[in-house]
């Protein structure tokens, strides 16, 4: 297929400017929650550098995406949706337990997280159903949205991920509203709603209920699931207008602040950066997030709008479930924060979908032949 | 280069794009406030609490000072001892590990749960809560060969109090134990798991003994690990107590009274020193110090023979003939008697219509004070107690510190009782009777006194009638509490009566031609005889029903002058009991008695052919 040079003019540069800054910021900030303070010396773990590995794999997997037509997604998205599944499937069956939960595959000696594959499957295959016509959503039509995306879901949830299903769960039923729900859908649906959500209280495991109650009173259990929230609060309050500065981290370098590195990585940018940097990185977010607005109004087709909007809430829900813990509005769940949480199979999805939303931008104009 | 473009061919949905900005404008609001509320409008309180979590005040401990004996011997000690204490925050199975631990080291299970379930409130976040106080050296080594797999674990080392003599001093050191709640909170010194004196000198000296903590500023982290310190007020260790007693006069005195329930005394009379305070039974103090198992606890509070008091201090008992002594001091002092007086005993005296028998049969004929204290005559101190009446007895005997405590540096010491007739309205609401006076006068009835008033009495009727306050502590001053109310002349007459009690009355195992040597004997009723005909052998009566043999003695020998007591619960008779074990006593203060012993020294037992006079009868 040939690659036109057109293509390069009409890449989204913000965004992958933005991204390369969020990343920056990211590896800058796993190099301070590295460091443990040890008498007057300071022991750094290698997550900073493994990071900066995990992002050129990124990279190399966001030029991937570029160099084809992206509509090449729309035809992958079912056969990737099924084979995902089998191997959620597999998982649950044979995958190894780590930390009480089934997520990890052993492919050859190397650990492989299907839910990741399943996260970016779904969303190919929900913008590929949705982005078929572009009427309001009836019920037939979200029955069978639902009925696809569901079982998917389901699979994460029980490994048991309950982020990452909560998280395809949401990015689904954010692109059902993104194309709009028919008025009496819609009606019914918010009427409903209110109603059902709190009986999903019942289906919860007793630790989960306890992370939603230990956010209304964080002392209920101040040295259990309160002290993420007790101690993250103070990392974040400490800062206050300036920051501590870089390294300066009290909270972070005595260990005070658990998961540092990872889904509470954020408090620790607070707490060396303080409120200006907070809001800066706050900003860098939105205008992150506003590029794939950008993108999803420009394309040239649906299917590149909805792919656009589904990366959107992909990456929106992330940031707003992450930081709403981490700030200690909403309760504990396992949700990093893209770009600035370690890990490897993160990182890497994140640059994919990324890469994908490049790939609309650069293909949003018919070019005349010659 | 020309780009030739096509507008897009679709149109994204209008609400979809609207809901997209909406969103993002949300987030951001959202999280700014929060943000600003977080880091501006809290900021400062949370500040604080990261300081707090960074800097945590240390307490460091002091060393307890020991207590040693007059030659330096060393009678209280800390020892290092390895404790095992759990990390809360740093165990990611408390169940696991407090099983695992179960299985080092066999203290049961559900033990260790409770520990834990009742350290939950005291022991702060990151500090380690004790779960054994004591670990034995085999089951250190395998915990620490362990427990790096589980962490949260830590040995903790703190100083053990020892007792090298055990049982031999316990009653006189008394013990420490950890600190209650009520101790920890009258002392912000102490914190969770200090041990504090609970009995005897150590509750008395603590004080000194304990000297005081040290603070230390520290930086720790999560983990508890310290990174920085900056010590801002050293430690003191605590003093050193030396104390008056003979560790080796001690342990003789504890061997002669083995098997026995009662107490001995040896006193230095002019200083108030004590040299040796037994009493038996005794119990092993470093029992207390790790927490008395309940069953030990139980064994030790239900014995029928109270191991855990102290008789000297605390065992009041009817002091009997011993009481004469003061009684003839009394008769002296308020000019009822003089020495020369010849007093008739009969054998009986009536008072009212109620007759009181001498406790020998038809009586000693005709006695001076001398001769009625070394017959220790009966007769005689009823008819000088029905003259002097109770109140005047009463007053002079607490002026001479009976019915008052001693002041002796121990912990919960009794004062005894010198009866009165205001005593006895208040106590019964009724009247004193004539014949009560007469019972009281030969130390019996209401009468009680311990063997460390006797002793201090004794020791004042010595070195010249000075009251001395009882002193354990070798470097404490003597001190001069008041003085007998009895002209030296008079103290003479009763020095020279005790003497003679020993050259030839009840006190005959005392005598030795190498020293001045004094005693009085006392065979106290435990049970009211009310008639004095049916006094049975003591070995046919029960143990609890027999009476207690009392020995107050003095003893001087190239200028140096002890004053011994010794008191035998249910011992029997008085000079036949406690004399041979007092005798054993100054064998120790004065060398082996030079020749053979007096005959009358070593009576033979009731039990084994016929005395001359019945052993009951030999009169106290």
């Amino acid at each position: 297929m040939p690659f036109d040079r057109r293509f390069i003019l009409s890449v989204n540069w913000s965004l992958v400017a933005l991204t390369a800054m969020l990343f920056g910021v990211g590896v800058l900030n796993l190099y301070s929650a590295s460091g443990f303070r040890m008498g007057d010396e300071l022991t750094m773990q290698p997550f900073y550098n493994r990071q900066l590995i995990w992002g050129l794999a990124g990279l190399s997997c966001l030029l991937a995406m570029v160099v084809f037509d992206y509509k090449y997604l729309a035809v992958i998205a079912w056969p990737l949706v099924i084979s995902t599944s089998v191997l959620l499937v597999l998982v649950l069956v044979m995958g190894k337990t780590v930390g009480g939960a089934k997520r990890w595959l052993p492919l050859g000696g190397f650990a492989f997280q299907p839910s990741e594959v399943a996260k970016i499957a779904l969303l190919l295959l929900a913008a590929k159903l949705l982005s078929k016509r572009s009427e309001r959503l009836g019920w037939l039509d979200l029955a069978g949205i639902l009925a696809v995306s569901m079982p998917v879901a389901l699979l994460i949830i029980v490994e048991p991920d309950l982020g990452t299903g909560l998280n395809v769960l949401l990015l689904v039923a954010g692109l059902i509203l993104y194309r709009g729900l028919a008025g009496p859908v819609f009606k019914t649906l918010a009427i409903a709603c209110p109603i059902l959500v709190p009986c999903g209280w019942f289906f919860l495991k007793p630790y989960q209920k306890g992370r939603i109650l230990t956010l209304f009173d964080p002392q209920r259990d101040p040295l259990g699931a309160g002290y993420h929230i007790i101690q993250s609060q103070i990392a974040i309050g400490s800062g206050q207008m300036w920051g501590k500065g870089f390294l300066e981290g009290t909270q972070s370098q005595l260990r005070y602040l658990p998961e540092k590195h990872t889904d509470f990585a954020v408090a620790v940018f607070a707490e060396e950066w303080g409120f200006i940097g907070g809001i800066v990185l706050l900003a860098l977010f939105c205008l992150f997030l506003l590029q794939f607005y950008v993108t999803a109004k420009n394309a040239k087709d649906r299917f590149g709008s909805y792919l656009a909007a589904g990366v959107f809430f992909y990456f929106f829900w992330q940031i707003l479930i992450n930081m709403g813990m981490v700030l200690g509005i909403m309760p504990v769940v396992g949700i990093p924060l893209p770009f600035i949480s370690y890990g490897g199979s993160a990182t890497i999805v994140n640059f994919t979908l990324v890469g994908i939303v490049v790939n609309v931008s650069m293909r949003r104009y018919l070019f005349k032949k010659g | 280069m020309r780009l030739e473009t096509e507008t897009p061919q679709q149109h994204a949905p209008r609400s979809g794009l609207i809901l997209l900005q909406a969103l993002v404008l949300g987030l951001f609001c959202l999280f700014t406030l929060r943000l600003w509320y977080l880091q501006v409008h809290k900021g400062g309180t949370f500040a604080d609490m990261a300081r707090d979590n960074q800097l945590r005040q240390v307490l460091i401990g002091s060393a307890r000072g020991r207590i040693l004996d007059k030659n330096g011997t060393p009678l209280a000690v800390s020892e290092p001892s390895f404790a095992l204490g759990l990390v809360r925050e740093d165990c990611e199975d408390i169940d696991g590990t407090l099983a695992k631990v179960s299985e080092w080291t066999g203290v049961d299970k559900h033990v260790l749960s409770e520990t834990v379930k009742r350290g939950k409130k005291r022991v702060k976040p990151f500090e380690p809560l004790i779960l054994i106080t004591d670990l034995p050296y085999e089951a250190l080594a395998r915990i620490e060969a362990n427990a790096m797999l589980y962490p949260g674990l830590e040995i903790v080392v703190r100083q053990k109090r020892y007792y090298p003599t055990g049982a031999l001093l316990s009653h006189v050191l008394g013990y420490v134990a950890e600190a209650n709640e009520d101790e920890l909170e009258k002392n912000p010194q102490l914190s969770l798991g200090d041990s504090v004196g609970k009995q005897g000198l150590e509750l008395t000296h603590e004080d000194e003994l304990r000297g005081s903590k040290g603070r230390k500023q520290v930086e720790v982290d999560a983990f508890g690990r310290q990174h920085n310190e900056f010590i801002l007020e050293p430690p003191r260790a605590g003093a050193d107590l030396k104390l008056s007693i003979d560790i080796g006069l001690q342990k003789e005195c504890s061997r002669l009274l083995e098997g026995q329930a009662g107490a001995l005394l040896v006193m230095e009379p002019d200083t108030g020193k004590i040299l040796a305070m037994v009493s038996q039974p005794s119990f092993d103090n470093n029992m207390f110090v790790l927490g008395v198992p309940a069953d030990k606890w139980r064994e030790l509070r239900d014995n029928p023979r109270h191991p855990i008091q102290n008789r000297v201090t605390q065992g009041v008992y009817p002091p009997g003939s011993v009481f004469k002594l003061l009684m003839a001091a009394a008769g002296l002092a308020e000019g009822f008697v003089r020495p020369g007086d010849v007093v008739a005993c009969p054998g009986v005296y009536k008072v009212g219509n109620r007759d009181f028998h001498d406790w020998k049969k038809g009586g000693h004929g005709s006695l001076d004070l001398r001769g009625a204290l070394v017959h220790s005559c009966d007769i005689y101190f009823y008819k000088l107690g029905d003259r002097l009446g109770i109140d005047r007895l009463h007053d002079y005997a607490v002026a001479s510190g009976f019915g008052t405590r001693t002041g002796i540096d121990l912990p919960h010491e009794k004062a005894g009782l010198i009866p009165s007739k205001e005593w006895k309205k208040k106590r019964f609401g009724a009247a004193w009777s004539k014949g009560e006076t007469v019972i009281a006068s030969i130390g019996q009835g209401y009468v009680l006194t311990s063997p460390l008033q006797i002793g201090r009495y004794l020791s004042a009727l010595v070195n010249g009638g000075r009251l001395m306050k009882p002193e354990l502590v070798e470097t404490d001053a003597p001190q001069v509490d008041a003085m007998l109310p009895l002209k030296d002349g008079d103290r003479q007459v009763i020095l020279d009566a005790m003497v003679s009690t020993v050259e030839n009355g009840t006190a005959k195992s005392l005598l030795r031609s190498d020293a001045v040597m004094a005693g009085k004997t006392g065979t106290a009723q435990v049970v009211k005889l009310i008639n004095a005909d049916i006094r049975r052998k003591t070995n046919e009566m029960p143990y609890e029903q027999r009476d207690h043999a009392w020995l107050a003695s003095w003893g001087r020998k190239d200028g140096k002058t002890y004053v011994v007591v010794c008191l035998v619960e249910h011992g029997g008779h008085g000079g036949e009991v406690s004399g041979p074990l007092v005798r054993k006593v100054y064998e120790y203060l004065f060398g082996p008695a030079p020749g053979k012993p007096a005959r009358a020294a070593n009576p033979a037992p009731a039990a084994h052919g016929e005395p001359a006079v019945d052993p009951n009868d030999v009169g106290d």
